[in-house]
């Protein structure tokens, strides 16, 4: 009896003073109650357009370039030099927050998707919606990681070479490295599921349209050109979009009307700076990033090619002027001409229409060098379309960070790909992991230092 | 109360109320030079009835007829029983001499919420009086402790004015948790976070500077389970308690000291002057292939034409700057102190002032501190006491960049000897007009001594510790105590960079970086004494406590002012040029129970219980609630009959512990899933954004360490040689780490209990009086074996958890905190290159960071102290040898000092490098190219154990000469103390080490870099040699 006085005892003073230890920190919200509205799962959602928006400010679009041959030798940034070099390894930091910075969107939407049940009052359309925009962003962050951070689709005969995690749900454990086949899996059945359920118009965030786009992306690199072809002319046939007549696509408080998908910025969340900081030569004469002798010759082989504009060539550097003159900008990430582009392409390859292949390339060529001065005779053959296509691909997107996927592609299709004179698929052309996949055992880093 | 006491008392008063005796015994209890002893207590050893002595010391008993023992005793005094025996009807009289306890505070140490006697502990405790604490002028009083206690180390940060120690008792347990020991001043466990500032300007803020060492009676340190299981949570890496000095109870007496003297570098760096750097560089130039002049950082650029070149290097030769000589000097260090003891029959108060001003040998650094402090005792009646300690200081650190942020670091590095300190002439624009004036400082380029001169950096810390508890006796032996500490801590930070240095200002900005911390807490314990019949004494402690810790802060920077907050009067808070932030609070909070049992049987048999109860606001309901016991015993086999004809052996205890502690220093809110409020400031497309900050781990708990002791203590001719002997093992669980996690997670890191840290060790300390009599010569010698090896750390890897920038690493198998590098073997003689060994142990070119590997760590095997005291006449001498055997260091800046030609400045060394086919070399030929090394591309930190060295040292701590002035009188003052000693800290130092000091701490990014790179040095200043002139008086 005394025993259990003694226990009522014990257990009251320690229940009444457990308040005495209840602190909660202050300026933040516990997890437990910051998703309690529909608001604020529009806001989680925000936040991932958010890291998307700190993403391709240019951050990753400089590293994929920097693998290409667009770019000459970066000046001034360790980080650069390691990635022009192919040798990153698991301490190279600007690749490593790149890839932290994709999980980083996957894992706030994964938290959003596990979370609908407590959220109060949200409908099953917008949750619908909401899961849809989840889907599409994790599938391009899955997408950026896998052609960063793998060899390229099609590398092995049944894609089973290492790609990265894959990340269903939010969760703290490791994971290790899914293959290249099951990535893109998982990436196909996210888009489809978004395309199937995103809104026709959804403002500047993710839309049918988006979904649609991005999975003509993927379904071209793995190098299904009848599917990327016919996703691409649903999008290119949807009248939403037209062509500017205007080359520069960075519009400052507006969105490009051949925009489909991109990121809004403002002169507050400097959400283009690092395009802006490392490429702009108008404030200064020695920036980090400069066009390769490679592409100044390309835009200088027709002196009428309004592309001309973007690189001053002939001093030691050839100068990128694509940026120059603007503080902030958007950022178009898929758009109409890469679109056209890409399904002329996908068409030559897949035994297309040729002819609604080359008025595609027209249709850029006729923007860039004026109305019919340069166009492609519409009876090139088969071979003819593929280069044009290409050529004005690579133009076209000159700094996006792009192009890098499209010599991958060509690699593992058979062609003798050679980038800056090492093969395509050299160790150093896949990205080394942060040394924060290597804190659990099991984790397979990719090869490093073999393109020199 | 006990039962039977209970109802022998209700006797005593039936009997008293029956007129059952009529036999008296009276008498007076006083000190041999008369004094009345108050209070004293007077027991009849055979019947356990007893009284106290009145305000006069005079005391009535009341007894039956017969022959009794009598015991009178009072603190502070020896026992002393007397027999009596008493007739039927009889009044006697008996009065009781008492003398002093000569070894009350050599024979009794401070435990956790009471005192032991030495001679019944049955715990590890060092002991450490206040002649040593003040024995020697250091930055900060817990410097002093080295080389004092077995199985503590300690090492002096830096020569920085301010700079703390690392304290680490019986080894590393701990690896993101905070790994110092838990510093308890009057029983109040104070602030003691090294990261308030962070790690501003290469320095952490150190909590104890502002303590005043003359304050210090004793400093205890608690070392296994059984002396440190009391704090329970937060007795893992051990715990100190700091006790100040109170009242006197003989009349008044006035203490005087003052301490004059000079600061200079223990060692200086060996950098290049402008000739040789430059004849270095243009040589790694050449051997990479280029022809011409060398580019020069600060004029050309790797680009610039072959005639530029040419120009600059021939207008370098010009210049050619000291930088080390000109950031360090010669500090000058002058303390006065004064303190009052006084005490009555009801009284005792001690009162001190100190002012201490200690530059150190940087230049512009100081550290000033006045500090006053009364501790005031009052006895109401027998009954109910009431004791306050309370100190108030302010330090004034005068700040000046050191190591990675400037000052002599940058002396060591990135401060060219080419470059200028002054413009010599005017500089005009191309239009005539002047843009820098003759005597204005050059900014353009890394100038140590402009930044000194220019920028205004002092942080000025307020400190108060107070106290306050109220002590009842309401019967004999039961005391009851009832207590509540304040610790109050604010700290302001301000910089003001004026034009010059600032860009964003045409006059100046300032800064300020306030923090406050206030720290309660409540305490009641109850204490009884029992004896139960002659031979078992008992002594039960049971008490709660709480404590809880708010910090605040914020920070303002004000723009175009004139000068730092702390000169400026006009800069308010309100100010329109003022930028203001605030820091999110940190709160934590901590309630305890506890209790101790002691028993003693027959004087010779010791045990000991322990148990707490913690609870913590840092962590979840699931773990909230950490129970923490211990046990212990002590057999004093010199008290055995077999023991007693062995004459030579006067004291043999043999004694154990076991025990489980814990530690939770960890940041208040680990456990906590955030996210952001809608409020954050950030949009998309103008809407308002909310994410997740932290992940939750609800789980979270404390880590704990079980700790099993065992100790012989042995006193041989009559206390002639004394020596102790001690061995452990203590193995922690559940150790904290914050992970780096998986980036794929979506965040970095992730606070989980992971680990399991082994420490075991033995412990010898021995005294011996040497030769006595005229000419005295005492040895005071401890030595200490620690071993640690970090047992498991999960499914993690080494780089799961590392030390800041330094490459210190979690290796299971090797101690916490070891250097994770690439082995390199050798310079290859045919072409110079470095050679590295990998994995499998084949030699490489190949510097690649997969083929890092243990290669050493911080962690000394023998650490230990030797004094040696002699005393001839008026005359003493005392010199204390530090010595650490076994730890490396990994000189982490020798990477630029010593490696590919950069914009830093290099050491002498590198002259032992490669130049032709053949040679024999330390250093590699010299590059300006990373990837000669094979380094990979944009990766210039080369990481090897070429510069991790051996660290072991034996040095010369302190050497005091004294003279003590006999029978001093002037005018009526009488002193008992007149002392003149002269002290030299860091005489000598014999090493191998080639870096600049074998005893480095340097700066940390936060706890678990403490823990695990505490012997990484990054152009860390090195210790003081300080020469000090110090007089004390006593009256």
């Amino acid at each position: 009896m005394k025993k259990i006085f003694l226990f009522i005892m014990v257990s009251t003073a320690f229940w009444g003073c457990d308040k005495l230890l209840e602190f909660e920190p202050g300026d933040v919200v516990i997890d437990e109650t910051a998703l309690e509205t529909p608001e604020d799962a529009q806001r989680l959602l925000n936040s991932n357009y958010d890291v998307l928006g700190n993403l391709y400010d240019g951050r990753v679009q400089n590293i994929a370039e920097l693998l290409s041959d667009n770019l000459a030798f970066p000046d001034n940034n360790n980080d650069f030099i390691a990635v022009f070099n192919r040798e990153t390894n698991f301490f190279t930091t600007g690749t490593g927050s790149v890839y932290t910075d994709l999980y980083r969107a996957v894992y706030r939407g994964n938290a959003l998707i596990q979370n609908f049940d407590l959220i109060e009052g949200l409908t099953e359309d917008e949750q619908t919606r909401m899961e849809a925009e989840v889907r599409f962003i994790r599938a391009l962050c899955h997408w950026q990681a896998v052609k960063l951070w793998a060899q390229p689709y099609g590398w092995t005969a049944n894609n089973t070479h290492l790609g990265v995690p894959i990340r269903r749900e939010a969760s703290q454990e490791p994971l290790l490295r899914s293959t290249v086949g099951e990535v893109y899996d998982f990436i196909l059945e996210d888009l489809q599921y978004a395309r199937s359920n995103l809104p026709e118009q959804n403002d500047v965030y993710a839309d049918r349209n988006s979904a649609t786009a991005l999975l003509a992306n993927v379904y071209f690199l793995m190098g299904d050109y009848a599917n990327a072809a016919s996703l691409a002319s649903e999008v290119i046939e949807s009248g939403q979009y037209t062509l500017d007549e205007d080359i520069d696509r960075y519009e400052v408080e507006t969105t490009n009307t051949e925009t489909i998908f991109g990121i809004v910025g403002s002169l507050i969340d400097n959400r283009s700076e690092n395009f802006r900081d490392n490429y702009r030569s108008d404030n200064n004469p020695d920036p980090n990033l400069t066009f390769s002798a490679d592409v100044a010759e390309l835009l200088s082989l027709n002196a009428s090619d309004a592309r001309n504009e973007w690189v001053t060539a002939g001093g030691d550097l050839n100068l990128v002027n694509k940026f120059n003159g603007k503080e902030f900008f958007n950022i178009p990430i898929l758009y109409l001409t890469t679109m056209k582009l890409m399904r002329a392409e996908a068409l030559a390859h897949s035994g297309g229409n040729l002819s609604t292949a080359i008025e595609d390339i027209n249709d850029i060529r006729d923007r860039a060098f004026g109305e019919g001065l340069n166009d492609l005779d519409p009876s090139s053959t088969t071979e003819e379309v593929i280069a044009a296509a290409r050529a004005e691909y690579r133009k076209e997107t000159l700094c996006e960070g792009v192009w890098i996927d499209q010599l991958k592609r060509m690699g593992v299709a058979g062609e003798n790909i050679t980038v800056r004179g090492a093969p395509y698929d050299c160790p150093g052309m896949a990205i080394q992991f942060p040394n924060g996949e290597t804190t659990s055992e099991g984790f397979i880093l990719n090869e490093e230092g073999g393109c020199l | 109360m006990n039962r039977s006491k209970a109802l022998s008392a209700l006797l005593v008063a039936v009997c008293i109320s029956l007129g059952g005796y009529a036999q008296t015994l009276k008498g007076k209890v006083t000190g041999t030079s008369g004094e009345a002893l108050p209070y004293a207590t007077v027991i009849v050893v055979q019947t356990s009835n007893g009284t106290f002595t009145d305000d006069d010391g005079n005391f009535v008993l009341e007894l039956e007829p017969g022959i009794f023992d009598v015991r009178a005793s009072f603190v502070g005094y020896e026992n002393l029983t007397k027999p009596i025996t008493i007739a039927d009807g009889e009044t006697k009289t008996l009065n009781f001499e008492l003398k002093e306890d000569g070894v009350f505070l050599d024979d009794v140490v401070v435990v956790g919420y009471g005192v032991q006697r030495k001679r019944e502990v049955t715990g590890a405790i060092e002991k450490i009086d206040s002649k040593t604490v003040t024995s020697m002028p250091t930055p900060s009083f817990e410097s002093t402790l080295q080389g004092q206690a077995a199985g503590v180390q300690v090492s002096q940060g830096s020569g920085a004015a301010g700079a703390g120690s690392l304290i680490r008792v019986r080894g590393i347990a701990s690896v993101s948790a905070g790994g110092d020991p838990l510093y308890v001043v009057d029983g109040i466990p104070i602030t003691q976070d090294y990261f308030l500032r962070g790690n501003s300007g290469a320095l952490n803020n150190n909590p104890l500077a502002s303590i005043n060492p003359n304050d210090i009676e004793s400093v205890e340190i608690l070392k296994d389970a059984a002396a440190t299981g009391i704090y329970g949570s937060r007795g893992a890496n051990g715990v100190i308690l700091i006790t100040t000095k109170r009242g006197s109870q003989k009349g008044t007496k006035f203490e005087f000291s003052t301490r004059h003297g000079i600061a200079t570098p223990a060692s200086l760096p060996n950098m290049l002057n402008t000739e040789q750097y430059l004849q270095l560089r243009q040589e790694a130039w050449e051997n990479d292939g280029g022809t011409g002049y060398v580019w020069l950082p600060g004029y050309t650029a790797v680009g610039s034409d072959a005639a530029s070149r040419e120009a600059a290097f021939l207008e370098a030769m010009n210049t050619d700057t000291d930088w080390v000589d000109e950031t360090v000097g010669t500090g000058f260090k002058q303390m006065y102190n004064f303190g009052v003891r006084n005490g009555g029959k009801k009284h005792g108060l001690y009162a001190g002032i100190t002012y201490d001003d200690n530059q150190s040998y940087l230049i512009g650094n100081s550290y000033e501190r006045i500090s006053g402090r009364a501790n005031f005792d009052y006895t109401f009646n027998r009954w109910l006491k009431l004791m306050f300690s309370g100190s108030v200081s302010r330090g004034i650190n005068n700040k000046v960049d050191v190591a990675w942020s400037g000052g002599l670091g940058s002396a060591m590095s990135t401060a060219l000897p080419y470059y200028g300190i002054r413009y010599e002439e005017d500089v005009l624009d191309d239009d005539g007009n002047v843009i820098h004036e003759a005597g204005d400082f050059i900014t353009q380029w890394t100038n140590p001594v402009a930044a000194q001169e220019l920028k205004k950096w002092r942080t000025t810390e307020d400190r108060s510790i107070n106290n306050l508890s109220l002590m009842l006796t309401p019967v004999e032996d039961l005391i009851i105590k009832v207590g509540g500490g304040f610790d109050f801590m604010h700290i302001r930070e301000d910089i003001f960079n004026p034009a010059a240095l600032s860009v964003t200002s045409d006059l100046g900005t300032a800064d300020r970086f306030a923090n406050y911390v206030l720290n309660w807490n409540y305490s009641a314990t109850v204490n009884y004494l029992w004896d139960y019949g002659e031979y078992h004494k008992f002594n039960f402690l049971l008490g709660t406590e709480f404590q809880r810790s708010d910090a605040y802060g914020y920070s303002t920077t004000y723009f175009d002012v004139t000068g730092p907050v702390w000169e400026v009067d006009s800069l308010r808070e309100d100010a329109a040029n003022v930028n203001r932030t605030e820091n999110n609070p940190s709160q934590w909070s901590f309630l305890s129970y506890f209790g101790r049992v002691n028993y003693t049987l027959k004087d010779k048999y010791v045990f000991q219980g322990t148990a707490r109860v913690d609870g913590s606001s840092r962590f979840g309901r699931n773990n909230r609630y950490g129970f923490f016991p211990s046990i212990s015993a002590g057999w004093i086999v010199s008290e055995e009959n077999f023991m007693k004809g062995i004459e030579r052996i006067n004291f043999l205890k043999i004694r154990s512990s076991y025990g489980i502690t814990g530690n939770a220093a960890i940041p208040d809110y680990a456990r906590f899933g955030t996210f952001s409020q809608d409020n954050n400031g950030i949009l998309y497309n103008g809407q308002p954004i909310i994410f997740p900050l932290q992940l939750a781990n609800p789980n979270l708990r404390w880590e704990t360490s079980a700790t099993w002791d065992a100790g012989i203590e042995l006193g041989l001719l009559d206390d002639r040689i004394t020596m102790e002997l001690g061995v452990y093992r203590k193995m922690s669980r559940d150790v904290l780490l914050n992970v780096n996690v998986s980036p794929s997670t979506g965040f970095t890191n992730y606070w989980d209990n992971v680990a399991q840290i082994l420490n075991r060790g033995v412990e010898f300390s021995i005294k011996t009086r040497n030769v006595v009599g005229k000419f005295n010569w005492t040895t005071d010698l401890n030595i200490s074996r620690n071993y640690n090896e970090l047992v498991d750390i999960g499914d993690y890897t080494p780089d799961a958890v590392s030390g800041g920038t330094n490459d210190s690493r979690v290796i299971v198998g090797q101690p916490v905190g070891s250097f994770y590098l690439v082995e390199f073997s050798h310079v290859d003689p045919d072409n110079g290159l470095p050679v590295y060994i990998d994995l499998e142990g084949n030699e490489t070119y190949d510097y690649d960071n997969a083929i890092r590997k243990y290669v050493g760590d911080g962690l000394p095997d023998v650490i230990g102290g030797v004094t040696n005291s002699f005393q001839w006449k008026n005359w003493d001498l005392s010199a204390l040898m530090t010595f650490s055997i076994g730890a490396k260091i990994f000189d982490s800046s020798s990477k630029r000092q010593l490696g590919v030609v950069t914009d830093w400045n290099m050491r002498t060394e590198i002259y032992d490098r490669w130049r032709q086919p053949g040679d024999l070399s330390t250093f590699p030929r010299l590059t300006l190219d990373e990837t000669t090394y094979g380094l990979p591309s944009g990766f210039p930190w080369w990481n090897t154990d070429l510069f991790v060295f051996d660290a072991s040292y034996v040095r010369v701590r302190n050497l005091t000469l004294g003279y003590n002035f006999q029978n001093v009188k002037v005018k009526n003052l009488d002193f008992n103390q007149f002392r003149v000693a002269f002290n030299v800290t860091n005489l000598f130092t014999l090493t191998n080490f080639p870096g600049l000091d074998p005893e480095v701490v340097r700066d940390f990014e936060n706890a678990q870099d403490r823990n695990l790179s505490p012997n990484v040095t990054y152009l860390t200043p090195p210790q003081e040699r300080a020469y000090n002139i110090q007089i004390n008086i006593s009256f």
